[in-house]
């Protein structure tokens, strides 16, 4: 593999939101088209997760991208209504019409929550909060997709980029630790960049068959750094488990919420099932209230 | 897209702004209408899930008074043909949202709402 393609291990510096303007939201509007292209193909378990909600629920898909999850359920489409999240405008300019329909896209920032609190039935945030760079923005976004949801059925879903990469993963990480991570702690991911080959020649292939010099094949193919946290074993599951204990929801199934005392409502999240999917981590979540 | 299924679901955000942050009101908006397709299954369970003293304002900002004051209890075709176009047919491309307590725009181009608050514009040109 050319080195330019290489994954890169890196350290954040500067200002966390203008790092992530410079190295994941103008590169995703600079290779929007060509990314696109290679993401149509749903991952099995996000297909499942859309596949088991009941008809008449709306969603929330937060850091849509080209939208690809929009028409899901395949089985039942038209379903369930998915609403999606983005930060690169021209990404979404391509969601909107993702399987050939329109469907509902919003510009902005998975940090905020611009919605009516607990608006949604159901959210899910697929390759994205990896792109965050640093602990405390990573846990403020699933905070924020908690909020999203319905504090009494809400169900989300997460999945991230995992170190453990499968053999047929394309992906080349680099085998060394980054080296501002301590490597006796397991739960800390790495910081990479993971190039982008943006070939113009893919682009207008057919267009010209005259040979090219090795230097200008070089020029054409431009090469574009995203940012990405990579997360270690059980270190998605753990952000979820902190996200929620700040919102003050007990970690659980809802038995265990009873025996609280008063009126109030006991607010909880349970796990419902993690685990790892072909070189991700995925969490899946339910909120449950109980009156005592 | 900015349709009334979504605006439905909007509120708001501006730190420090957590009450009468919704609805957002409609200014200068161009409307389209496009047909999309009925689903009848879908409408009966999302009703439950809005606002509906919302959809129903907001229909009439934009000149549509077809959805009675309260959700009727028998939800009859003719009814649900109704919703449905309130709520997937009509399309808001142009305009802002602003919001009714602390006076935020929300610009919407090319049918995409721009719905972050706080933080500064992406540092560079959109490429439309």
């Amino acid at each position: 593999m050319p080195a330019a393609t290489a994954v890169k291990a890196v350290t954040v510096s500067d200002d966390p939101q203008v790092y992530e303007d410079e190295h994941v939201h103008s590169v995703y509007d600079e290779i929007a088209p060509h990314f696109s292209s290679t993401r149509y193909k749903p991952w099995p378990i996000i297909a499942q997760f859309l596949s088991s909600l009941p008809t008449g629920w709306v969603g929330l898909d937060s850091g849509t991208g080209n939208g690809k999850y929009l028409p899901l359920p395949q089985d039942r489409p038209g379903s369930v209504w998915t609403v999606g999240l983005d930060r690169s405008r021209n990404l979404l300019e391509i969601a909107q019409n993702a399987g050939g329909i329109q469907r509902e896209v919003v510009w902005g920032n998975v940090l905020e929550i611009p919605w009516r609190a607990g608006a949604f039935d159901y959210a899910i945030s697929i390759a994205t909060i990896h792109h965050l760079s640093t602990p405390a923005r990573r846990k403020l976004a699933v905070q924020r997709l908690i909020e999203s949801i319905s504090p009494a059925h809400g169900r989300a879903l997460v999945y991230v980029w995992a170190i453990e990469q499968d053999e047929l993963s394309k992906r080349s990480i680099p085998t060394e630790c980054s080296t501002n991570n301590p490597v006796t702690d397991s739960a800390k991911g790495k910081d990479v960049f993971v190039p982008w080959v943006l070939s113009s020649r893919s682009a207008s292939e057919e267009k010209s068959k005259i040979p090219t010099s090795h230097d200008a094949t070089a020029e054409a193919n431009k090469v574009f750094n995203r940012y990405y946290h990579m997360f270690a074993q059980g270190e998605l599951r753990q952000l979820v488990e902190e996200a929620a204990r700040d919102l003050g929801l007990l970690i659980g199934s809802a038995g265990e919420g009873k025996g609280g005392d008063g009126d109030v409502p006991v607010r909880g999240l349970e796990i419902a099932q993690d685990g790892w999917e072909r070189s991700n981590y995925f969490v899946e979540v339910r909120r449950w209230q109980s009156i005592s | 897209m900015v349709r009334l299924i979504t605006h439905n679901l909007l509120a708001c955000h501006v730190k420090g702004c957590t009450s009468n942050n919704f609805p957002l009101q409609f200014k200068d908006v161009q409307v389209e209408l496009r047909e999309a397709e009925f689903n009848p299954d879908f409408l009966r369970g999302f009703i439950p899930r809005l606002e509906w003293g919302a959809l129903v304002d907001a229909a009439r900002q934009l000149g549509d008074t077809s959805l009675p004051a309260e959700p009727p209890e028998m939800l009859d075709d003719d009814f649900l043909q109704k919703l449905h176009h309130v709520l997937l047919e009509v399309h808001i491309e142009e305009g802002a949202m602003i919001c009714p307590n602390c006076n935020h725009v929300y610009p919407i181009s090319n049918g995409i709402p721009n719905m972050a608050s706080a933080y500064h514009q992406p540092i560079h040109n959109v490429v439309n």
